[in-house]
């Protein structure tokens, strides 16, 4: 046990708890008034929801002992075994702070799909959503890339900080999600305009600041990889904010407020699977590219009609497919002896990385598409339309955002 | 609040609390102005850090308690005898309360009450002094007749969460050090948070039909008050049990308010007064050695005077509280008068009281 680590990773821990809030804020601002407590309720909600579920079975799936290098078994149910020792994870912090670091990050990617079928979905038709896609994806996906004997883990892919794991998997759900509930009312003809944009400001500063925690992190110590990840973390996200604003103003005339939060995070989802393996100036170019090409996928989606409300396929799902494949073509064995990418003479990492990428896309359109189509036949998933346009907040919660 | 309880803090507060022992009552006042309080760490509270560290860390929570008060009396209460109301509370009530639990010498301390992070000295004393202000202050104009509506819940829903996450500091940071007892508490505080908050909302679907995003909230906070006490002292799915407890408890609690005509405005009672008490007891009764071994046995590990003690805690510190807020607002009220005229309040506090108005 180390007291600097222990100290380091609990305030990483509550770092990205604090992701989960600001990315309601981010998605809160961006929804139309009459939806911004359900939009909000909904990444709120997972919170409660995924803490139960990462107790009760969650973390024993996730990280149990092997079971054909596909999911843990059931050893951990009710956090059995999982005490004040340090654990087989991490051989500085009690096994417990792990678990909740980890708990952190099964919260947000359940909360990240939330984008896409935002102002149109039950709440009752969410909440089976998310317990069962947390289930059925998060958790293998998870023990694949980071389980003790998980097979994209034995292979050598590379996930520093959860690429796989969260962008990608929860972008591949949102592109399934936005095209099985299909468009809202209205979608292409009335305006929908973000309701608050200070707002989304505000979340997208909060989600910086929680991902030097989701990040540096990841590096489970006080180390001088975390100092590497929290660095190539900032000058990333800088340059996709750079290079979202600039490229908005070639195409489209003027930099927006929403194009630099925008591609800030854009940036953040990059390097959150190359952060502790690239160095800084890769981690500028993985950020900057991811900037504009998360910013032609939002532009191309106009074009191809599907209606991810809150663009977690442009920018979760393009930006995590790059940001893993840019691992493999960065990562130095020079910044951190864990592996080389293509540049530094190792083309197979390329295609591990690839692979990797491939296989959790499947397995998430496949899974996510029967999960949500079961859930429409059972109940159903979008609210009626005279709901969506009275808005979810008073049909779905009684309430209203605001009565100034 | 920050800049009043601060200075007290300096001058008087930090001294009074954990200053040299007087009789177990109160601390003496040789550490006023910090004199002794140096880098060097205190023997008495915690070895491996600066002493001042501890001193700043408790100003916070001393900071925090009367704040959560004012909750019980929005927008009625004039802001000059807000600002005397809450330097004599931190004086005569926060200060001896948080002697008595926390300091070395303290005579509930001595006596075996335990309350890890707050949940006596924070939660049960603006509960109680929130009671005691609904009494005497009464429901603002219109209660339960006009609406009352929330302005902005994004707003709150914010507030929550940066609440939660502050939270950690506070229980975590409680253990003092980057250990254990702190990784026990992150997680209890975590897991309390949300067994909270979705108890909550389950009782709100159940009874009212919604679960509304104001609920969760609530419910959250209710989860984070009821672990304060017991944060350190329980394991992961006790917290959770402790949680669930508070999601019901604080729900009714604050349902209840509305039979009794009390206008408790932000729901103080209900959440901080009635979480500190039912997590003061389980602590009482979910504490075990296996979990933190410098801690207690509960009820359920075969230590039934843990409970009592606890419940001993309860009643002194929520009984002390409860008298010394009335007589101090009774006293206020009477000299210099705390409510707005019936005319501004309706006018509204932000103009007639700080000539602003927060949007145009």
């Amino acid at each position: 046990m180390n007291t600097g680590d222990t100290a380091f990773m609990l305030i990483a821990t509550a770092m990205v708890m604090v992701m989960t809030p600001a990315l309601a804020l981010f998605y809160g601002g961006l929804v139309r008034s009459k939806n911004v407590l359900a939009t909000t309720m909904q990444s709120f909600v997972c919170l409660g929801l995924v803490s139960v579920l990462w107790v009760v079975y969650g973390y024993s799936l996730a990280f149990g002992p092997d079971v054909g290098h596909f999911i843990g078994n059931f050893d951990h149910v009710f956090l059995k075994g999982v005490g004040l020792e340090a654990g087989p994870y991490a051989a500085t912090i009690p096994a417990l702070l792990f678990c909740a670091f980890q708990l952190m990050f099964a919260i947000i990617t359940p909360a990240l799909i939330t984008g896409a079928f935002a102002e149109r979905m039950k709440f009752t038709a969410f909440l089976t959503f998310t317990i069962l896609w947390s289930t059925l994806v998060y958790l293998p996906v998870c023990h694949w890339v980071w389980g003790q004997e998980g097979w994209l883990l034995k292979m050598g892919a590379l996930d520093f900080a959860g690429g796989t794991v969260i962008h990608i998997n929860s972008g591949a759900a949102a592109l399934v999600a936005a095209l099985v509930l299909g468009k809202r009312k209205g979608y292409g003809r009335d305006s929908m305009h973000p309701h608050n944009l200070p707002m989304t400001v505000l979340g997208a500063g909060l989600l910086w600041f929680g991902w030097f925690g989701f990040n540096a992190g990841s590096a489970l110590s006080a180390s001088p990889i975390a100092v590497l990840a929290l660095f190539t973390t900032q000058v990333a996200t800088g340059a996709g904010a750079l290079a979202w604003g600039l490229a908005e103003w070639k195409i489209q005339g003027k930099p927006t407020t929403l194009g630099v939060a925008s591609g800030a995070l854009a940036g953040l989802v990059a390097i959150t699977p190359g952060a502790g393996f690239v160095s800084p100036v890769s981690a500028i170019i993985m950020g900057g590219v991811a900037g504009v090409i998360c910013y032609l996928a939002v532009l191309a989606k106009t074009k191809m009609g599907y209606d991810d409300s809150l663009d977690v396929v442009g920018i979760h799902g393009v930006g995590g497919i790059w940001g893993a494949l840019a691992t493999g073509i960065f990562a130095s064995s020079v910044v951190n002896p864990a592996g080389n990418g293509l540049l530094n003479g190792n083309p197979h990492q390329l295609v591990v990385q690839a692979i990797g990428v491939g296989a959790t896309i499947a397995y998430s359109v496949v899974v996510t598409f029967i999960i949500l189509k079961i859930i429409d036949v059972l109940i159903g998933l979008r609210v009626s339309s005279d709901d969506e346009t009275q808005g979810l907040d008073l049909t779905q919660h009684s309430e209203v955002g605001y009565t100034l | 609040m920050i800049a009043l309880v601060s200075i007290e803090w300096v001058y008087l507060g930090y001294s009074m609390s954990f200053g040299p022992d007087v009789g177990g009552v109160i601390g003496d006042l040789s550490w006023f102005a910090l004199n002794d309080v140096d880098n060097a760490p205190s023997l008495d509270y915690a070895i491996t850090i600066p002493h001042t560290v501890f001193m700043i860390y408790q100003c916070m929570f001393a900071i925090i308690t009367p704040a959560l008060i004012t909750g019980a009396f929005a927008e009625r209460v004039r802001f000059t005898p807000f600002l005397l109301f809450a330097l004599l509370w931190t004086i005569l009530v926060y200060n001896p309360v948080c002697h008595w639990v926390w300091a070395k010498g303290g005579w509930l301390a001595g006596m075996g009450v335990l309350d890890f992070a707050g949940g006596l000295v924070v939660h049960v004393t603006c509960g109680a002094a929130a009671l005691a202000a609904v009494l005497v202050i009464g429901p603002r104009q219109g209660y339960g007749r006009t609406s009352f509506m929330p302005h902005n819940l994004p707003m709150t829903l914010m507030g929550t969460g940066l609440l939660w996450f502050g939270w950690f500091g506070f229980n975590g940071g409680s253990a003092l050090a980057a250990n254990e007892v702190a990784a026990t508490a992150f997680v209890a505080t975590h897991l309390a948070g949300m067994a909270g908050m979705l108890m909550w909302v389950v009782m709100e679907k159940f009874i009212m039909g919604n679960a509304t995003t104001l609920g969760a909230a609530s419910g959250a906070i209710s989860g984070l008050a009821t672990i304060t006490p017991a944060a350190g002292f329980v394991g992961p799915n006790a917290a959770i049990v402790i949680g669930l407890l508070a999601g019901v408890l604080c729900f009714l609690a604050v349902r209840l308010k509305s039979r009794f005509q009390f206008d408790d405005s932000l729901d103080v009672v209900g959440i901080h007064g009635v979480g500190g008490v039912v997590g003061t007891l389980c602590l009482g009764i979910f504490a075990s050695t296996q979990v933190n071994p410098g801690g207690v046995d509960g009820l359920l590990a075969g230590n039934s005077a843990q409970l009592v003690k606890q419940l001993i805690g309860v009643v002194v510190v929520g009984g002390y509280t409860l008298v010394v807020s009335w007589i101090l607002l009774k006293v206020i009220d009477v000299t210099i008068g705390l409510r707005l005229t019936a005319e501004n309040e309706v006018v509204g506090l932000d103009s007639v009281e700080h000539s602003e108005t927060a949007y145009n």
